[in-house]
């Protein structure tokens, strides 16, 4: 039923409008019941997209080749999850799914946010329906999903390298981030709309800007982790566009996370946050445009069309309409409190923010690199990932040791005798650490030894807190330290759940370090019954193996390892052959020690006729900490997304006690 | 056949429900956006801030983030400026 | 207009005069980035440049070492390329890729382990007709 999908979407795009145009009618008349059907509207748009989807969705799962788009992206052979996968696996889902996200969670904050205040709400209806239409007229009149064809008798069939668990979860991951960073920059365009710039669109959004910030972060580990397994050049990040087209909003988002915390105790930073959002939400898009567009040289080239065009015209739009709503705002968000001390944890709030943005802008200028040096020079220039590194050293050594330093410093002001004694305890744990780091051996790479040395430090810093938090909750009277515990964190959610993150921030670090600056790499070439050693490891390489699998043939080197004495059973790395697609793809073999979070990642680089193998074998210190920082990150996001009750009935007070007086 | 009626159907549906504020109220008594009065909405924001504040700066010195004499420096403004808000508060209530 | 200059203002600027000076000490060290030209542009050009092209046969293997032609992506003009190191599963003639190098008489050397292929836009096959 392509007829029904396409129905849906030009009820959508017709609702969009209407919301778009009455809402702003209604927010500029102040129409009570225009501006409610202006709502309804976006939640009516929501309700039509997601029939297309599920038209969608019904013809993936049937593999109605008469879909062009189904044709194009699966097989009959192809397993269900896979085929329901192409949904955001071509340009016309993928710009389907963001309009279906979009809707719903504008829909959802809208409804939610009533109760903060029709009148913000009234303008941010128009805001929201704004960037619905454009999406929903890239879907109905430039990359229809629901193009129709004869069909054929067998579909093209999926990439193999799609074909993996982690590429089914990754992009939706990521478009819910993307999409929900709509929602607090929406936000905050309606309070500058309706020039009411209090708390409020700060507490309605809170929660969105932490959901997208958290699918975002999660998306990029997802796909981090697919890159490892699968694509198997033994790295899992490679500064790529689309990767830094991920990361950048993502680090924006981190800095508004931050600074809005200093508005809501403080009352500071207005204007700074207004900005934030504008730049987290314009580089969301311009990393749906990178992706999307395949303007940059990247091995992510997707498919080029004229969608550029729309999107650059888009993005040029967002913030030529953000920065004059700033600017001609900007007299209402003045903040009357100003900074007291350069030693407090509001300046330290500040200087994670200056960190976060410049990097997340030098990460953009090196994306930018290649087109502003044609633009300038007549010539193309690019910028390699020794330019993205030094920025991340430069810049995340300082933002890791304000991790640790921020939680140990008071609001307000601070006195350098307070300061000697909370720093105490966690800079002898990061003495001892470097201390025994060094004996280790970790001297090998000064630089890591500096970070480890930090994040020690902040992990001190953090178990600190909890500590102290706990035995205060004790002496207050909890009956129990588990329950003193419980206590601490379901008290001030946002904050203890902040600590969670950072932990996961640091695992993150610590792997990412092990396994970049203290990696050993080996290549060999090998017949079998040859070995070679790398690390601690020996590997013999006894046979060559070739097998017939359902839809590839397989070609698998087999490794007998070891590590002194101890045998460690096998490995097979190797290559598939795929008859049907045409393609190769590289398998490697990963052995993970679950104690150390060591890998040893082996990959056949090439296979010759006569079974002599190239190898190429890394040995990866500490890189499971990466995942398990993902697991942590998710659990620290969790707790402080939980919903608050006290503060919810603290907030229900506040708006009913504030009538209107019209 | 069946997808158009559904098509036909869906825009049914939207129409009503987008017409539905007005279906329920043709007549009004009044049609005026809510809005919460700035000047009290500012004054709450303030007298929680201010409440907030007192509070995390007692848990920060039960902890000891605070020493003795920061805390000494800084409740006692703390304090006046929560008492401030509060009457500044109940007052433009009144 | 403002009384006192706040402290915040002072550390804004701080920080974005040290972030130029990081900037800037890095650009002084590293170069403002790599030329990135294709076949026909390669002439008389010396040192480090990148080199992107679509790959032309014939492809000779000896070895880790593969021996290839490249040609503009839109054009005729074309280079012999030879290099060592990884060579991803996707290379094969037709195929666009990127690689580091410099020019000697003649033949591109390029980079151990800089051969980067691009994807066949994989998420759509074919161009209609085309």
């Amino acid at each position: 039923m392509p007829e029904l999908g396409r129905a849906a979407l030009v009820a959508a795009l017709g609702l969009a409008i209407y919301a778009l145009l009455a809402g702003g009618l209604a927010a500029h008349r102040r129409k009570r019941r225009l501006a409610r059907s202006a709502q309804n509207a976006l939640v009516a748009a929501f309700v039509a997209t997601a029939v297309a989807a599920i038209v969608l969705v019904a013809a993936l799962a049937r593999r109605d080749f008469s879909f062009v788009y189904v044709a194009q992206l699966t097989s009959s052979d192809l397993p269900l999850p896979y085929a329901l996968s192409a949904f955001w696996g071509g340009q016309e889902g993928s710009l389907l799914l963001w309009l279906l996200v979009l809707t719903g969670l504008g829909a959802a904050a809208v409804v939610t946010g009533r109760r903060v205040g029709e009148d913000v709400i009234a303008w941010v209806v128009p805001v929201i329906a704004g960037v619905a239409t454009f999406f929903a007229l890239l879907v109905v009149a430039v990359e229809s999903p629901f193009a129709t064809q004869v069909a054929p008798a067998e579909g093209a069939g999926m990439t193999p390298s799609l074909q993996n668990p982690y590429m089914v979860a990754h992009p939706p991951l990521l478009y819910l981030g993307y999409v929900g960073l709509t929602i607090p920059w929406a936000f905050a365009m309606g309070a500058l709309l309706a020039r009411r710039v209090d708390e409020r669109w700060i507490v309605a959004t809170r929660r969105w800007t932490l959901l997208a910030w958290g699918f975002l972060g999660l998306g990029q580990l997802v796909g981090a982790k697919w890159a490892y397994e699968e694509v198997g050049w033994g790295g899992y990040f490679a500064w790529d566009p689309v990767e830094n087209a991920a990361l950048m909003p993502w680090l924006a988002a981190t800095a508004f996370l931050h600074s809005v915390m200093i508005q809501e105790k403080r009352g500071m930073l207005r204007a700074w946050n207004v900005v934030l959002v504008v730049l987290a939400f314009s580089l969301s898009i311009f990393g749906t445009f990178l992706t999307r567009s395949g303007i940059l040289n990247s091995i992510h080239a997707f498919a080029e069309s004229p969608i550029g065009a729309w999107f650059l015209t888009f993005i040029t739009l967002v913030v030529a309409f953000s920065l004059y709503l700033f600017f001609s705002r900007l007299p209402l968000l003045r903040s009357k409190t100003r900074l007291e001390s350069l030693v407090s944890r509001e300046a330290t709030f500040l200087y994670n923010n200056l960190l976060l943005v410049a990097l997340s802008l030098t990460v953009l200028w090196g994306v930018l690199f290649p087109i502003l040096s044609e633009a300038v020079r007549g010539e193309q220039r690019t910028i390699g990932p020794g330019y993205y590194n030094f920025f991340l050293q430069s810049f995340g050594l300082p933002l890791l040791l304000l991790m640790g330093i921020g939680p140990l410093i008071a609001w307000r002001r601070a006195s350098l005798r307070a300061l000697r004694r909370t720093f105490a305890w966690p800079m002898g744990a990061a003495l001892a650490a470097g201390v025994a780091l060094l004996a280790l051996g970790a001297g090998s790479s000064p630089l890591g030894l500096v970070a480890y040395t930090f994040a020690a430090f902040v992990l001190g810093s953090i178990v600190h807190e909890f500590v102290r938090g706990t035995s205060a909750r004790k002496a207050l009277g909890a009956a129990s330290w588990p329950s003193a515990f419980g206590q601490l964190v379901s008290h001030n959610r946002r904050r203890y759940g902040g600590y969670v993150v950072h932990a996961a921030i640091v695992l993150l670090a610590i792997g990412v370090i092990g396994s970049s600056l203290y990696q050993t790499v080996r290549e060999e070439e090998l017949r079998p019954g040859q070995a070679m050693t790398a690390g601690p490891y020996t590997l013999a390489y006894s046979s060559l193996e070739r097998r017939q699998a359902a839809n590839a043939e397989e070609l698998r080197a087999v490794l007998v390892v070891s590590r002194g004495d101890r045998d460690l059973g096998t490995i097979e790395p190797g290559k598939n052959r795929y008859p049907v697609e045409q393609q190769n793809s590289n398998e490697v073999a990963i052995r993970s020690d679950p104690l150390t979070g060591e890998d040893l990642f082996v990959i056949a680089d090439q296979i010759d006729e006569d079974g002599t193998v190239y190898f190429k074998v890394f040995v990866k210190p500490l890189v499971n900490l990466i995942w398990l920082a993902g697991v942590v990150f998710v659990l620290g996001t969790l707790i402080t997304l939980w919903p608050d009750a006290r503060e919810a009935r603290r907030l229900a007070a506040r708006s009913a006690l504030a009538p209107s007086e019209t | 056949m069946i997808a158009l009626a559904l098509g036909a159907l869906l825009a049914a549906l939207c129409v009503v429900w987008v017409a539905l504020p007005f279906l329920r109220e043709p007549e009004p008594a009044d049609d005026t956006l809510a809005a919460p009065g700035a000047r009290r909405l500012a004054l709450l924001e303030e007298r929680d801030r201010a409440l907030a504040a007192l509070k995390e700066l007692e848990f920060d010195h039960r902890t000891g983030t605070i020493s003795d004499e920061d805390y000494r420096a800084s409740v006692g403004a703390l304090r006046r400026q929560a008492a401030e808000t509060l009457r500044a508060a109940d007052a433009h209530a009144a | 207009m403002s009384r006192r200059s706040s402290p915040a203002r002072l550390v804004v600027a701080l920080s974005v005069a040290g972030l130029l000076a990081v900037f800037l000490l890095y650009t002084s060290i590293a170069g403002g980035g790599t030329a990135s030209l294709q076949p026909s542009e390669l002439a008389g050009r010396a040192g480090k440049v990148q080199l992107a092209g679509q790959v032309v046969g014939p492809i000779q293997r000896e070895g880790r070492t593969i021996r290839f032609g490249l040609r503009d992506i839109e054009g005729t003009a074309t280079v012999r390329v030879t290099y060592s190191g990884s060579v991803s599963d996707q290379f094969r003639v037709g195929r666009d890729v990127y690689l580091a190098g410099r020019l000697v008489n003649g033949v591109f050397v390029g980079e151990r382990d800089s051969l980067v292929t691009r994807c066949p836009s994989k998420y759509a096959p074919k161009a209609s007709g085309a």
